[in-house]
């Protein structure tokens, strides 16, 4: 059986498991290099968790990862991004339906002013479709998923900013699911959120990723060790270390790891 | 700067060493008293064992705490979860302590047997390799953990032989066979506390290096 091996350590994974994998990335803002030779897998299934110090890059590329860095003037990517073996890099990719399949959860809620309903139904009414039946349908099926269809059943109609804020960024995670991605990218989705709405947030991580690859920005070291598989800890726009989630948090084979995730850094 | 943390595992570090070294005497103190028949010290060992128990629980308290509060990952984890199985042993090192004190009790008052030299030379050994192993704790060298781990093989060796000599004394000294069944099982509880130093040591290999070496053998065909 062919197996792979990830650069930044020694583990040993079925090719077939990946579903993202970072090839030599660079990334520039302007003359800024702010990510430095990223090599490394994310397999499906799994979350993954991404930690560092503020500026250390993770969120840009957690950012490379749906090509939202597209949208900043001056960025420059080199090296490649291939997801389900294809260069999402590659000229003629169509950036729209990268980012259907590639959906994203930000720090803040961010629920449009309209109905849950139409926040839920959204991206398939840009995406064209019209069938009300089906859209129906996946709006259930989207707040089913995200743990949010017992507490909104009964008021889809109302506005989505009467929500509150864990209710809030489960819609947006809802409204992400409902074009069907395949990978979810999440930049650090239970920061503004009180404790229990925190842990209804990982408790629906652990319940995505039957569905999903998951990639995870997080600050908080507990949640990237609660909720990742795998974790992979950058510094400086470099990757340092990536690993099984259970061993980076017992036995870093990097001192720096060691020292950012015991608090000794600096 | 010390962050807050170094400073709570210092004091783990400190309360854990302190009770290692108050094992360390009771071991001391139960070797004297076989060797010199000394009933006042072996009953001295009888009321320090209190002590140890106490500090025990006390280990146990600052690691819930620890863990509980502090959230601790990698080197931080493993020496609370280290120190946690030391004092477990060191706790059951004084109660073999304690096991060879009313031993020697019962011993001091009837005739001497033959041997005792060499029970108490294995009983030596037995107390290097606990010293060895608090050291290698104290200053986190794993080598030297691990140097203590191959020393056990000497004091079973040790114990084989003594309760060969003993059980052959035995058959040919009927009279002595109720002193003679005393001794083996004081030779017993020192062989045991060889065996709890080279579980210290085996702990702190597992903390300085994230690797657990116990039951080496079962990993080893597991793997």
């Amino acid at each position: 059986m062919t197996t792979h091996q990830t650069s930044a350590t020694h583990e040993t994974h079925m090719i077939q498991d990946i579903k993202i994998s970072s090839q030599h990335l660079d990334f520039y803002y302007s003359d800024f290099h702010a990510l430095h030779d990223i090599t490394m897998d994310f397999y499906v299934n799994q979350a993954t968790a991404l930690i560092g110090p503020s500026g250390c890059g993770k969120s840009t590329f957690l950012r490379c990862i749906n090509r939202m860095n597209d949208l900043i003037p001056g960025t420059r990517v080199e090296g490649a991004l291939v997801l389900d073996g294809s260069n999402i890099y590659d000229p003629g990719v169509d950036v729209v339906e990268l980012r259907r399949s590639v959906g994203m959860v930000f720090q803040k809620p961010n629920p449009f002013p309209k109905t849950i309903f139409e926040n839920v139904a959204y991206g398939l009414r840009v995406n064209g479709v019209t069938d009300k039946e089906y859209i129906a349908e996946r709006v259930e099926e989207s707040l089913k998923l995200s743990a949010l269809w017992t507490e909104v059943k009964d008021r889809l109609h109302q506005s989505a900013l009467g929500l509150s804020g864990g209710q809030q960024q489960r819609l947006c995670i809802a409204r992400a699911l409902a074009v069907e991605p395949e990978v979810l990218l999440m930049d650090e989705p239970a920061s503004a959120l009180d404790p229990i709405a925190t842990q209804k947030i990982e408790e629906l991580i652990h319940e995505l990723k039957k569905q999903f690859t998951i990639v995870i920005v997080t600050h908080s070291m507990q949640q990237a060790a609660r909720v990742s598989d795998r974790t992979a800890f950058f510094y400086m726009g470099k990757l340092i270390e990536v690993g099984q989630t259970d061993k980076v948090f017992t036995r870093p084979e990097q001192k720096q790891t060691e020292d950012y995730i015991t608090g000794r850094f600096g | 700067m010390q962050f807050h943390l170094e400073e709570e595992l210092n004091q783990l570090k400190l309360k854990a060493l302190s009770m290692a070294a108050n094992t360390e005497q009771i071991i001391r103190k139960s070797i004297r008293a076989y060797e010199k028949r000394d009933e006042f010290l072996a009953e001295q060992v009888i009321d320090s064992d209190a002590e140890i128990n106490k500090q025990e629980v006390e280990i146990d308290e600052m690691s819930l705490r620890l863990l509980a509060l502090e959230g601790p990952v990698a080197s931080d984890l493993r020496f609370i979860l280290g120190t946690t199985r030391i004092s477990v042993d060191l706790e059951r090192i004084a109660d073999e302590a304690v096991n060879m004190a009313e031993r020697s009790m019962l011993l001091s008052s009837r005739p001497v047997l033959p041997f005792r030299e060499e029970v108490v030379d294995m009983a030596e050994k037995a107390l290097a390799m606990f010293k060895e192993a608090v050291r290698a704790y104290a200053s986190g060298d794993a080598e030297l953990a691990l140097s203590v781990c191959k020393m056990d093989s000497d004091v079973d060796m040790l114990n084989h032989k003594n309760v060969r000599n003993i059980i052959e004394h035995m058959i040919k000294e009927t009279p002595a066979i109720e002193r003679s069944v005393h001794t083996i099982i004081l030779v017993r509880r020192i062989e045991r506390i060889a065996d709890l130093a080279t579980n210290i040591a085996e702990s702190v290999v597992f903390m300085v290096r994230g690797v657990n070496i116990k039951h080496q053998s079962f990993f080893d065909t597991r793997n």
